[in-house]
């Protein structure tokens, strides 16, 4: 068992690429290749939440690929890779749970292997310790994601065309973004002649105790922040986002809005406090002003939308926000917080996007103004719908209420009034659009009954369900019993901000 | 080799891509995109140290794999992870070449997608230019 534990940061990325060329070859029995499908992606949630308890009862987990040390691949799990797997990992195990309904029959025998590229990706990059592999694995995520963005749901509430200029757009940005990313690799390796991210942070911390750090390397820093800026849509490139989440079927969505953007908060976390141990502080207040912007102009935009999954994109972009604003503060507390807020936010806004989806098949329309008194025709989804909501607006007995609690808790602690104040007044702006959003759609008086469309018992099949209902679940405990992912995200932050563990763990190994 | 020659038709290449995805044909981007693509892997490239008449292998058989064949350490200042050899194994550094290798690979996948989709707007769309698409806002 215990040699078993040491392949399991390969066996995360490995089985969903072999279940992708499985379920490639096996398009003509839908059934088989459903079940198989869902087999993997429940096998990953356990192998990751043991590689978590690993980690978290024995350090940091090293898996050589090839055993070429620290001139190969390494795949490195520490808390903060496997909390993002597991996080991963439960969440596209119920997309895909959901999806079997939810995806047109047609679109579905593609839609199993991409979905399993998507996940190899995001396992791939939370969990390599090589910052090409890291690009690579970022073109695969993209790739595959961009595929499923057209993939057709049923009902055929999104046109193909709005689909496809949404893909464009997203293609094309995120095709600069890892030109940029590999010119900042490049730059990285001319600089440090590794890469390696143990080997990068030691190199660079000993040019920075000889004195003789190269400007350029803040120019690297910076290309940085463009790169996971974009991927994680702060302000000047958050505006793919909305036309993107939107138009991509619900699941894809929960996906894209729950895992996909903090694929950035991740890169973020991992280069600026990993890499760039000590040139960090010139960045605070560049990441804090952009994160302020981002909570400003998604919660503003947010507030006028009349279509339910936009307004939910906008509201994504406003909560990535928050997250960055802790990664600004910098301190110990407030990266606890922004973990929190990010594995809040996560299961959250997934929530809200697959419930949408019931939504929309239940009322034939995305226009918030032509539904209304849904609370009768569909408790259930307005139930969960509320949940979801009272968490993004951070309402007490949801896991909401500790993530802004704890965030804006650090930020007064670290002394940054203006900021807290500035959050603050935007948090009630999402108390506002959240809530504005729940009443539009389910109270008032029942509109136009026959409008009620073809997929209206969708709002009772199971599979529609109970992936909602879990994740209602999964929202009520994180904020009535806290404590654990609390306790677990300052073990991650105290991990984050001293990475001598890491560099041990991944440098003192012999080479053949 | 002449560096100045590289880094002026590198930063030619970026200005060319740039001033192509700046047009308002679909199609010019793309072409935009791929030159692009190309500056980037000319960058990597010059990124390792190359001589122009060394090769990226060992085309001899001298080195002798020793208990540790890389010599890469911080107390001798030495940061790349340069192979142990002398003179006759001289060779430039093969890692850039893998990496170009890869995005090259990679930049195909995404450029094939593109263009897949760029066909597909036009069936939807009837135009090429992109400032008729615009049917989302945000």
């Amino acid at each position: 068992m215990s040699s078993l534990i040491h392949h399991f940061p390969i066996l995360l990325i490995a089985i969903p690429i072999l279940t992708a060329a499985l379920t490639m070859m096996l398009r003509s029995k839908p059934k088989l290749q459903a079940g198989l499908s869902v087999l993997a992606s429940f096998s990953l949630v356990i192998i990751s939440s043991l590689l978590l308890m690993e980690v978290w009862r024995s350090g940091i987990q090293v898996y050589e690929v090839g055993e070429w040390g620290k001139y190969g691949i390494m795949l490195v799990a520490d808390l903060l890779s496997a909390g993002m797997v597991i996080l991963s990992a439960g969440v596209s195990f119920l997309s895909l749970i959901y999806s079997l309904d939810y995806i047109e029959k047609r679109s579905l025998s593609t839609y199993h292997p991409l979905f399993n590229l998507l996940i190899a990706g995001l396992h791939g990059s939370f969990l390599t310790g090589d910052i090409f592999n890291l690009f690579v694995f970022f073109e695969v995520l993209l790739l595959s994601s961009c595929a499923l963005v057209v993939a057709i749901e049923k009902g055929g509430v999104t046109k193909t065309s709005d689909k496809l200029e949404a893909t464009f757009k997203y293609l094309i940005l995120n095709m600069l973004g890892s030109f940029i990313m590999l010119i900042a690799v490049a730059a990285l390796y001319a600089t440090t002649g590794t890469l390696n991210m143990a080997d990068i942070s030691v190199k660079l911390g000993a040019m920075q105790a000889a004195g003789d750090l190269p400007w350029h390397v803040f120019v690297i820093g910076l290309l940085f922040i463009v790169v996971f800026g974009n991927k994680a849509a702060i302000f000047p490139l958050h505006y793919w986002l909305p036309d993107v989440h939107p138009t991509a079927p619900s699941p894809i969505s929960a996906m894209l809005s729950g895992v996909l953007i903090k694929v950035g908060v991740y890169g973020m976390l991992r280069v600026f406090f990993f890499i760039f141990t000590d040139v960090l502080g010139m960045f605070q207040p560049i990441i804090i002003l952009l994160a302020l912007l981002t909570i400003g102009i998604g919660a503003a935009s947010a507030v006028a939308q009349t279509d339910v999954k936009r307004l939910l994109a906008y509201s994504s972009v406003s909560q990535i926000g928050y997250v960055f604003l802790g990664i600004g503060f910098g301190s110990l507390g407030a990266i606890a917080a922004s973990l929190v807020y990010l594995v809040n936010h996560a299961i959250a806004k997934s929530l809200l996007f697959l419930t949408s989806g019931g939504i929309i098949h239940h009322a034939g329309t995305r226009d918030m103004n032509k539904m209304g008194g849904m609370v009768n025709s569909s408790p259930f989804m307005a139930a969960a719908f509320l949940i979801g909501g009272m968490s993004i607006a951070g309402l007490p007995p949801m896991g909401g209420f500790i993530s802004k609690f704890s965030l804006f808790d650090a930020g007064i602690i670290g002394q940054h009034y203006t900021e807290i104040a500035i959050a603050l007044l935007f948090a009630v702006f999402s108390l506002f659009y959240m809530f504005r959003a729940w009443l539009l759609m389910f109270w008032g008086e029942k509109r136009d009954v026959k409008a009620y469309g073809e997929y209206s018992e969708h709002g009772t099949s199971p599979l529609i369900y109970v992936p909602i209902a879990i994740l209602a679940l999964a929202v009520l405990i994180l904020g009535v019993y806290a404590e654990p992912l609390l306790s677990l995200a300052q073990a991650t932050a105290v991990q984050i901000l001293d990475p001598q563990p890491y560099i041990d763990a991944v440098l003192t190994r012999v080479v053949r | 080799m002449n560096n100045t020659l590289l880094s002026l038709t590198i930063a030619i290449l970026f200005g060319i891509g740039t001033f192509l995805i700046l047009r308002r044909d679909i199609v010019k981007v793309i072409i935009g995109l791929s030159i692009m693509s190309h500056a980037v892997n000319l960058l990597i490239v010059s990124v390792g140290a190359f001589s122009g008449k060394d090769v990226p292998i060992l085309t001899h058989h001298e080195v002798e794999p020793t208990n540790t064949i890389f010599i890469d350490s911080m107390n001798n200042g030495i940061f790349a992870p340069v192979l142990n050899g002398t003179a006759p194994t001289q060779f430039v550094d093969p890692l850039v070449q893998a990496l170009v290798l890869t995005a090259v690979v990679i930049s195909l996948a995404t450029t094939a997608v593109i263009i897949i989709l760029a066909y597909r707007l036009h069936e939807e769309y009837g135009t090429t230019d992109i400032q008729k698409l615009k049917r989302l806002w945000g």
